[in-house]
């Protein structure tokens, strides 16, 4: 599993690459931590590369989710492939966040 | 194309050597020939001119051996009657009169042998018309004694021939006078005989020579005056030397004249009036003459030149029509030639065609350890040689995938389409389960491209080696027939039309289960169309009765057995279509019993990976599609890490079992482990409909098994929690 953070005005990218499972959760909650550091600003989540997502790996969306919410920022999730946005949808998640 | 020219200058370098050779034969046959009839034709004159001129001789010399008789015969009447000189008168009148060749006749008595007669005495008789006149020669004047006739006989005391002369008496008449001398009884000279003769005859005699229309004769007396000759102003009038000297060739005549002169025999080449001439001559012995023909060169060799000129013509257009005989031969050898290598060109191409047509084809039937489950074989016999039948087939992910087909028309265009029919399959296949979708997506690439308007029969299966379940679906080909032990049925199927006709056709899949012994026996309509000699099909009853027979035996056999019936039927008629079969039997005795794995982990979420692993090999096996497997294996991953994270006290190690159970209508999974008691059942569904700020960041992981598997349900049992879920396939 890798993360690829990369910044522009005003704007933070992170594309996910490989299997977010259980294991691999509990590192990107770390690499993701300049995300949470610029909650205020418009999170991008690109997914395009996520082959597979855990219940641990949604906690990580959620949990920016929660602190954009808190800092007046928002998330935007790109490229979901039908099986993930089938989890989403299974878990709600499509409507916590912007699809694109 | 350099290659063939050469071989065109090579055949035509022939030709022309054959026809130079032929000239070159017939020119020296000719020319032998020619040279051979040259000399006949010389030996041929010579001999006629020798002829001529030896008749001549002995005329000449008949003539004057008469004339000769008939004087010496008159010497002893003569000696007798010199007693009475008066009696000679009448003496000399009758030797004209007995001898008609005798012009005239004389009796000269030497000077004063009469004396009463005077000094000199001599009677002459002579023909006057049809009268004999005597006259006296005696006259001074004429003065006899001083003659050549009177003097030479009696110097040579024997006959003499005087040179011929124009008798100035009596006409213009050439004469020769034969003297000879009489002795009287005492044995003297006393006087001399005479007789004349006319030569006007030897102009007559001497003259033609046959075969030779323009030769002429020359005749020379001993002093070379010209007695017989073309040009009558000479005769007798001038010599053979003084003509010679006025001729264009005067050397050469003056040698031919010096030669006749001194008696010799001979011939020779001279020109004359202008062109070449041929002179043979030779002596007349008895009056010291010589004779020669005059023979043109052209009149001798005329005929050889036109005979010569007739056979050059007829060389010419001998060879003419030779050459174009062999031009003509050369040029269709050649063309046949031609079109014989095109032909055997195109041959080796359409065997090179045929085998990489039939490589194309997989040839091993799977008749490998690791495909028990199947028994395959078949078989391709193109009408031509390259055909328009295929059939092919492959495994993945524990399917069979085959198919047959039959493009319409046979030959290199069939040959092309089949091929293209073939990858179309491969590519399509590759990545695609239902045979409904590749047959759509093969219609729609070949009704794309298709503007020859060939189309393929085809008919398409997808075969689970696990179970023996069949999806297939046809493309408006025969069906094939359901085999098994004992039976042999046509398969029911929704025909639909063939590929490459109608672009964005949906085609309708069919399934069937076929149990371990049965199979498909697939093929072409080259098998039931076969026709026999006298044009009745093989047909499906045959067909049928066969694999009724043959059901129960192996997949090669069943091919092999209606092989030879159909071989046997068609015996001595020529193929008409692309034969092909192939039988597929379903040889797997436990179909899907059961698929049953187990895993064990330790409490530990670092052996997550170890779990997706074992699902990969579980749905690769199970032929699960990726949606499917994933979702699976999120459900399975929550399971066990909720057990990992919560199942055992912080610290302690523990394990976790995982055992799948994959049957042919649902999968099951039992997770369990022997720490406490914990029913992740009873858990409240998280509420899906609160604000981000309300809802809790977990609680996910037992809602997504819920919402995953059919059914999931917890037990205690043995101090292990198992948890049990269950999704319907």
């Amino acid at each position: 599993m890798e993360v690829h953070i990369t910044e522009s005005e005003g704007t933070m990218t992170a594309r996910l690459v490989g299997r977010l499972d259980t294991p691999a959760s509990s590192e990107v909650i770390r690499e993701v931590q300049p995300l949470l550091d610029h909650a205020g600003e418009t999170l991008v989540l690109d997914c395009s590369d996520l082959t597979y997502i855990s219940s641990s790996g949604l906690r990580i969306f959620l949990t920016l989710r929660k602190a954009a919410a808190a800092a007046g920022g928002h998330v935007v999730v790109e490229g979901l492939s039908s099986e993930i946005r089938q989890v989403f949808m299974m878990t709600g998640f499509l409507q916590l966040f912007e699809i694109r | 194309m350099l290659n063939r020219k050469r071989k065109h200058l090579k055949y035509a370098f022939q030709a022309i050597a054959t026809v130079i050779v032929a000239l070159a034969t017939l020119e020296a046959t000719f020319l032998i020939q020619y040279f051979f009839s040259r000399n006949t034709l010389y030996e041929e004159a010579t001999r006629q001119a020798e002829e001529e001129l030896e008749a001549t001789n002995l005329h000449i010399t008949d003539v004057l051996d008469q004339v000769e008789t008939a004087v010496r015969n008159n010497v002893w009447p003569v000696r007798k009657t010199l007693a009475v000189p008066d009696s000679l008168w009448p003496l000399t009148r009758r030797i004209v009169e007995c001898n008609p060749s005798v012009y005239g006749a004389a009796i000269a008595l030497k000077e004063d042998y009469f004396p009463d007669k005077g000094r000199l005495f001599a009677t002459y008789a002579y023909r006057s018309g049809d009268q004999i006149d005597t006259i006296h020669m005696g006259k001074a004047s004429y003065g006899y004694p001083g003659k050549e006739w009177f003097i030479k006989p009696l110097e040579q005391n024997g006959g003499y021939w005087s040179e011929p002369y124009y008798d100035s008496g009596g006409g213009e008449l050439l004469m020769t006078t034969y003297s000879i001398p009489v002795t009287d009884s005492d044995g003297n000279m006393a006087a001399v005989l005479t007789s004349d003769i006319s030569l006007d005859w030897l102009t007559d005699m001497v003259g033609d020579v046959e075969g030779y229309p323009s030769a002429f004769s020359v005749l020379v007396s001993r002093t070379g005056q010209l007695m017989v000759c073309p040009a009558p102003a000479f005769v007798m009038r001038a010599t053979v030397q003084e003509v010679a000297a006025t001729l264009e060739d005067s050397t050469t005549v003056r040698d031919i004249s010096l030669a006749m002169l001194a008696g010799e025999r001979g011939s020779r080449q001279v020109m004359y009036d202008g062109e070449k001439q041929y002179v043979f001559y030779a002596p007349i012995d008895r009056a010291g003459w010589s004779m020669a023909i005059v023979v043109p060169h052209k009149e001798i060799y005329g005929d050889v030149k036109r005979v010569g000129f007739l056979v050059i013509l007829l060389q010419v257009f001998g060879i003419l029509l030779m050459s174009y005989i062999l031009y003509v031969a050369l040029r269709n050898q050649l063309r046949f030639r031609e079109v014989s290598e095109n032909k055997s060109r195109i041959d080796s191409e359409l065997r090179v065609a045929r085998n990489i047509q039939m490589s194309m084809l997989p040839t091993s039937f799977l008749t490998t350890p690791e495909h028990t489950e199947i028994d395959m074989s078949g078989v391709i016999v193109p009408a031509r040689e390259v055909g328009g039948d295929l059939y092919d087939f492959y495994v993945r992910d524990g399917k069979l995938y085959f198919c047959i087909g039959d493009v319409s028309g046979k030959g290199v265009p069939a040959s092309l389409v089949m091929s293209v029919t073939r990858s179309l399959f491969r590519s399509v296949s590759a990545h695609e389960k239902s045979p409904q979708r590749i047959v759509t997506s093969m219609n729609d690439s070949m009704a794309d491209m298709n503007e020859n308007n060939m189309f393929v029969t085809f008919f398409l299966g997808v075969l689970n080696l696990g179970n023996g379940h069949l999806w297939f679906c046809n493309a408006g080909h025969n069906p094939p027939v359901r085999t098994g032990p004992g039976t042999a049925a046509l398969l029911d199927v929704v025909p639909n039309l063939p590929l490459g006709i109608v672009p964005g056709l949906q085609f309708q899949e069919q399934e069937i289960d076929l149990t371990c012994g049965e199979g498909l026996f697939l093929y072409t309509d080259g098998l039931t169309e076969a026709e026999d000699m006298d044009k009745v099909l093989f047909g499906e009853k045959q067909m049928l009765d066969n694999l009724l027979q043959s059901g129960a035996e192996s997949a090669d056999l069943q091919v092999k057995s209606m092989l030879s019936s159909v071989m046997a039927h068609v015996r001595g008629t020529d193929p008409n279509d692309d034969l092909t079969m192939l039988s597929i039997r379903f040889m797997n005795a436990s179909p899907l019993a059961g698929l049953d794995r187990h895993l064990s982990l330790r409490n530990d979420i670092n052996d997550i990976p170890r779990l997706h692993e074992y699902m990969q090999g579980i749905s690769e096996e199970a032929d699960l599609d990726h949606p499917f497997a994933m979702s699976l294996n999120l459900a399975l991953e929550e399971a066990v890490s909720n057990v990992m994270l919560y199942a055992y006290p912080a610290g302690t190690e523990g394990q976790v079992d995982i055992d799948t159970h994959i049957r042919e209508d649902h999968i099951e999974f039992s997770v369990s482990d022997s720490g406490v008691p914990f029913d992740p059942t009873a858990k409240v569904d998280p509420n899906l409909e609160l604000d981000v700020e309300e809802r809790p960041v977990g609680g996910l992981g037992i809602y997504l098994v819920k919402r995953i598997m059919d059914s999931v349900s917890y037990a205690r049992k043995d101090g292990k929690n198992i948890l049990t879920m269950i999704k319907k396939r």
